[in-house]
């Protein structure tokens, strides 16, 4: 047995998919030498299904991530190929970009993007193994006996552990189609005593775009304006494309019905979960009989390819099937599948054993992020990703750990929600997980987080720059909104009044107006001052006014917050054993004691506890502190 | 508090009568027992009566035979083990059977502390163990039955629908909101302004009913005032003997023979009689005097009995007018004498309330009720329909009320949804602060069953 170590690291990352990428480019930028490892550096930010980024709520998420210094935002504004502004027509808070990628493309400049981050090494390899003593992390140990050496470790793994693909009965392991699974990885964990389930997920059919019959479908083209998703991007400068929107029908849904037996799901043969939100055709043609068709989306792959991806039509049914299904569909009656779809199961792991940091409670210096915990999405691993690597950075730095709060971001929100409640299907952000939800705006999420990505050193000086500049002009553009008035003699009025075809009193300012119904962000343009209009943006005009708009129902709710924080700050001893709280019932022990929340807050989150479980922990905590 | 160990006490009001019962609950309660009854192999069965000496444990003589009743955890009151002795009334008995209990390694339960580890055992939730509550300290028929339907749960019965509805407007904005592109039908978000203009209704009209409600609770206070001779007195007992109050001790009033509690439509109206409000320099006058201004300063209505049978005095002219001040009835008695003329009190003055009683038999009693309570009771809710009680539920009522007020406004004005959305997950987070539920998850739950959501 090898006692000695091939090469010395900080930190390793092991997978390079979406979490993997944003953990080692934030490690290494925070001064770690970081190593990436591999299974394949050709499949460096791989997206293993549709290939899109973005999104309500997932949207929300690449932009904090940009705003705290990640990567993501950057490489799908340089590769998106579609952008489309979701919400347009409504408030700041829940609009979000989407953006379709090409596929190669992205991972070309995912991998060229770490090639250039200095400290950050791309090495290939499978990870069998950890080296472990005394509950602490020494590296990791390769199938070519290579063992790297690290101080710290992140795992984000992604589908690959112990994965299990499904094609009507045929079932082979594989962490995506013709990539090898990570199995001894795998079985290390669970000898590690890790509390490993199992997930599972499905992709569709890529389809052969030639043989399409386009007129038939409905086009769906690109935003005129497309917005980017990063602070830094100015503008988007590569062509875009349009998608095509078609439908199933009552002939699909027959013969899907006929055939469930043949459908892994459906047949027993995937004991995995999978989420209700992405389910596959088999699930929605079953559980909504009534509908008569569902909607499909053609996507394309890239610029210089032909192949397709049937957005909507998920499916582990088998080839012949799926191919049979597809000819059933007008448009698509002589298309062929290139790649058929397929149902995926993996392990993964109860993120209710990881810290606010996302460090492992069983092993010190392991950090979990991503699929492997319980999440399903790019964006949700990504932001996972992010925050793992700069933790792993920090301990080594031995500074502080960095949380968010679930108050000021969705990042906040998801990582409270998978270590407090754990996860019984794969996670997706949605808005309405979080209270909070209006304060979270999207075009807000630079003044919320890029202060601690400058503290944290992810913001490089120009980024910073930018950031400040961006501040100050809405500064004064509220200012100016605020102290413009026009009265009924001034022209202005007359115009105003007239546009807007309402009485605005003996005088008003331009911020009232901006805060009537119907009222456009261009219209109030017009109306300023030259010297502001002048550096002003409109997006940045349309987030002053959402701040103006939103500011009061914030500040009710901030109220409310600081009354619920109070208590929710409340710390619980770590070395507190829940069944000296006498007036809980054993259940209410035995759920605390899962969890071993760190505060009154986490713990009212345990799904499960009583209100009056949580007023005789509440009672405790506070008599006990006397 | 502390919240550790197994806890005793008497459940039953201290004082002699013929049985007492002592109710102990904890892990160690079977155990405790057993010392008591000197009998370690005692196993009996849950939920049967059975008849047992009990051993003082200095002198290891009987004191008593008690039937004993083992409840076993959770069925039972506190969730936890619970043993009830049921001994003799005797204080004494009583007191050396608790010391006993105390001896063997008991504590004494702190206020409501059987109640608090019902609740935390999830035995009660938080608005039953508010009606046990209002059960102990109910003071009439008419409040007993409300505080046992509480119990009953018939307040979170009676939310959950609103719940429901408000989650049927919640879903389809919501969902209109997040899945954006999904296949959802256009109309999904309509009629919202109509649905909450209802639910709204709904649960103002809830909240109104805590006015009577308190009143239930609480009750009212009356002062009989008037000059001697009008009969104040006769009529404050003719009041009296047509009562079917359960006539208890009242908090914070001294139970005197001039202030009683009678039953008025189900409400407590605690009557006080007073002295004369003459100057006098006669010492027990003076205290009489006392007594009567501060039953005045407490009241919430104030009765003027004038003799209906002669002409106003300026006494009775003065009185009235201090009357007046409050809410105030003016009771014309005597009205079984011939001389009785309603026109004597015209002078009283305009816009008074009027009644003419006799307290010699009894007429015009019920109108003279039915009027001190119609200016406190809310509506046209009878007796037998559901009140809220509660100023917690009260609060909160009034609060889901205001939030769904504000994202009514919104719905005019043409905003985003999530500005609409703010105020009704306020609305829905109230109502849980009642009954104690309704997460995110699961509204995310009610859009996946309703909607094809997903691509």
């Amino acid at each position: 047995m090898r006692e000695s170590f091939d090469e010395d690291f900080d930190v390793i990352v092991i997978g390079a998919g979406h979490a993997g990428c944003e953990a080692a480019s934030a490690s290494a930028r925070m001064g770690c030498q970081t190593a990436l490892v591999t299974i394949s550096l050709d499949m460096i930010g791989q997206m293993s299904c549709n290939p899109a980024v973005g999104g309500i709520a997932k949207g929300h998420l690449v932009r904090e991530i940009d705003a705290l210094g990640g990567i993501m935002g950057r490489v799908i504004d340089r590769t998106g190929i579609q952008f489309r502004l979701l919400n347009r027509s409504r408030g700041p808070a829940v609009q979000a970009p989407r953006a379709q990628a090409d596929r190669a493309l992205y991972r070309t400049e995912m991998r060229h993007v770490l090639e250039f981050t200095p400290n950050l090494h791309l090495r290939q390899g499978v990870v069998t193994d950890f080296v472990i003593k005394a509950g602490q992390i020494l590296g990791i140990k390769l199938q070519d006996t290579r063992r790297l050496r690290a101080k710290a470790v992140v795992l984000a793994a992604g589908t690959f552990l112990n994965g299990l693909i499904h094609t009507g009965r045929s079932t082979y392991t594989a962490g995506r189609a013709g990539e090898p699974a990570s199995i001894e990885l795998a079985e290390s964990l669970k000898r590690l005593g890790f509390s490993v389930g199992r997930l599972k997920t499905g992709t569709p059919p890529r389809l052969d775009g030639r043989t399409i019959d386009w007129d038939v479908f409905e086009s769906q083209p690109a935003d005129e304006r497309p917005v980017p998703f990063s602070f830094l991007t100015e503008t988007i400068e590569q062509p875009q494309v349009s998608c095509h929107i078609g439908y199933t029908n009552e002939e699909v849904h027959r013969t899907i019905r006929d055939n469930l037996q043949e459908s892994p799901l459906y047949s027993g043969q995937i004991k995995g979960i999978g989420p209700r939100y992405c389910p596959s055709i088999e699930d929605k043609v079953v559980k909504f009989p009534e509908k008569t068709r569902h909607q499909l989306f053609l996507e394309p792959e890239g610029y210089d390819t032909y192949e397709v991806y049937l957005n909507g039509f998920s499916t582990s049914l088998p080839f012949e099937l799926q191919q049979e299904l597809v000819h059933k569909m007008p448009g698509l009656d002589q298309t062929k599948i290139i790649r058929p779809g397929y149902a995926i199961e993996y392990d993964f792991v109860d993120p209710r054993g990881l810290t606010p940091f996302l460090q492992t409670s069983l092993v010190k210096g392991l950090f979990f992020a991503g699929q492997i915990n319980g999440t399903t999405g790019y964006e949700e691993a990504a932001c996972q990703g992010l925050l793992a690597g700069i933790n792993a950075a920090l301990s080594i730095q031995g500074r502080e750990g960095f949380a968010l709060r679930r108050e000021e971001s969705y990042i906040g929100v998801l990582i409270d929600d998978l270590i407090t409640q754990g996860v019984d299907e794969p996670y997706r952000m949605f808005t309405s997980r979080a209270e909070n939800r209006l304060n979270l705006r999207y075009d807000t999420s630079d003044a919320r987080l890029s202060p601690y990505g400058r503290n944290l050193g992810l913001l490089a000086d120009s980024d910073w720059l930018r950031f400040s500049a961006r501040r100050d002009r809405i500064a004064r553009i509220r200012t100016t909104l605020l102290e413009t008035r026009f009265k009924r003699s001034d022209h202005e009025y007359a115009e105003l009044s007239r546009q807007i075809q309402n009485d605005l009193g003996d005088s008003i300012s331009l911020a009232a107006v901006s805060q009537l119904p119907s009222v456009d962000a261009s219209l109030i343009f017009n109306f300023l001052p030259s010297g502001v209009r002048s550096s002003t943006s409109l997006s940045e005009l349309e987030t002053t006014i959402g701040d103006l708009l939103y500011h009061g129902y914030i500040r009710t709710q901030q109220l409310n917050n600081e009354r619920i924080r109070n208590q929710s700050d409340l710390p619980i001893p770590a070395s507190l054993s829940f069944n000296r709280v006498s007036g809980l019932s054993h259940e209410m022990v035995e759920r605390l004691e899962r969890i071993r929340p760190q505060n009154f807050g986490q713990a009212c989150r345990i799904p499960g506890m009583t209100p009056g479980a949580l007023s005789t922990l509440l009672f405790f905590l506070k008599t006990s502190r006397n | 508090m502390q919240t550790a160990g197994t806890i005793v006490a008497l459940s039953t009001p201290p004082g002699r009568s013929g049985i007492g019962v002592i109710r102990i609950s904890g892990e160690r309660a079977l155990d405790l027992t057993r010392a008591l009854l000197r009998d370690p192999d005692f196993d009996p069965d849950p939920n049967h009566v059975l008849l047992r000496p009990v051993f003082d444990p200095d002198t290891q003589e009987i004191i008593d035979r008690a039937l004993v009743t083992f409840f076993r955890s959770p069925h039972s009151y506190t969730g936890e083990d619970v043993v009830e002795l049921s001994c003799h009334g005797s204080p004494p008995l009583l007191l050396r059977i608790l010391d006993s209990l105390l001896f063997f390694g008991a504590r004494t339960a702190e206020p409501g502390e059987f109640t608090m580890r019902a609740v935390s055992n999830g035995r009660l939730s938080l608005t039953q163990a508010e009606a046990v509550r209002d059960l102990i300290e109910a003071h009439t028929h008419a409040a007993v039955r409300q505080a046992a339907r509480q119990l009953g749960g018939e307040l979170s019965n009676r939310l959950q629908p609103v719940k429901d509805k408000l989650l049927e407007i919640i879903v389809p904005l919501e969902s209109s909101l997040e899945f954006v592109e999904d296949d959802l039908p256009d109309d999904i978000a309509r009629n919202i302004e109509q649905n909450l203009s209802l639910l709204s209704s709904k649960i103002d009209v809830m909240a109104d009913s805590f006015r009577r409600g308190r009143l239930l609770k609480e009750g009212l206070r009356v002062a009989l005032i008037g000059r001697p001779n009008v009969g104040k007195s006769s009529l404050f007992n003719k009041l009296l003997s047509s009562d079917r109050a359960i006539v208890t001790e009242i908090p914070g009033t001294t139970r005197d023979t001039i202030s009683e509690v009678i039953n008025v439509e189900g409400i407590p109206v605690l009557i006080t009689d007073t002295a004369g409000v003459r100057s006098s320099s006669d010492r027990i006058e003076q205290l009489g005097i006392e007594r009567t201004r501060r039953a005045i300063a407490d009241a919430d209505l104030i009765v003027a009995v004038l003799d209906g049978s002669q002409a106003l005095t300026d006494e009775d002219g003065e009185i009235v007018k201090e009357a007046s001040e409050n809410h105030c009835v003016v009771a014309l008695n005597k009205s079984d004498l011939e001389s009785f003329c309603i026109n004597n009190a015209q002078q009283a003055g305009d816009n008074l309330v009027l009644v003419s009683v006799s307290a010699k038999n009894g007429s015009g009693l019920d109108a003279l009720c039915a009027e001190i309570i119609r200016p406190f009771s809310a509506g046209s809710l009878d007796e037998g329909s559901f009140v809220i009680t509660n100023a917690r539920h009260y609060d909160l009522l009034r609060r889901t009320s205001e939030a769904l007020q504000s994202s009514r406004s919104l719905v005019h004005q043409n905003v985003s949804e999530e500005l609409i959305l703010a105020g009704l997950y306020e609305a829905l987070r109230f109502l849980g602060e009642i009954t104690g539920d309704t997460t995110p998850e699961d509204i995310l739950s009610q859009i996946f069953s309703t909607f094809c959501i997903g691509k």
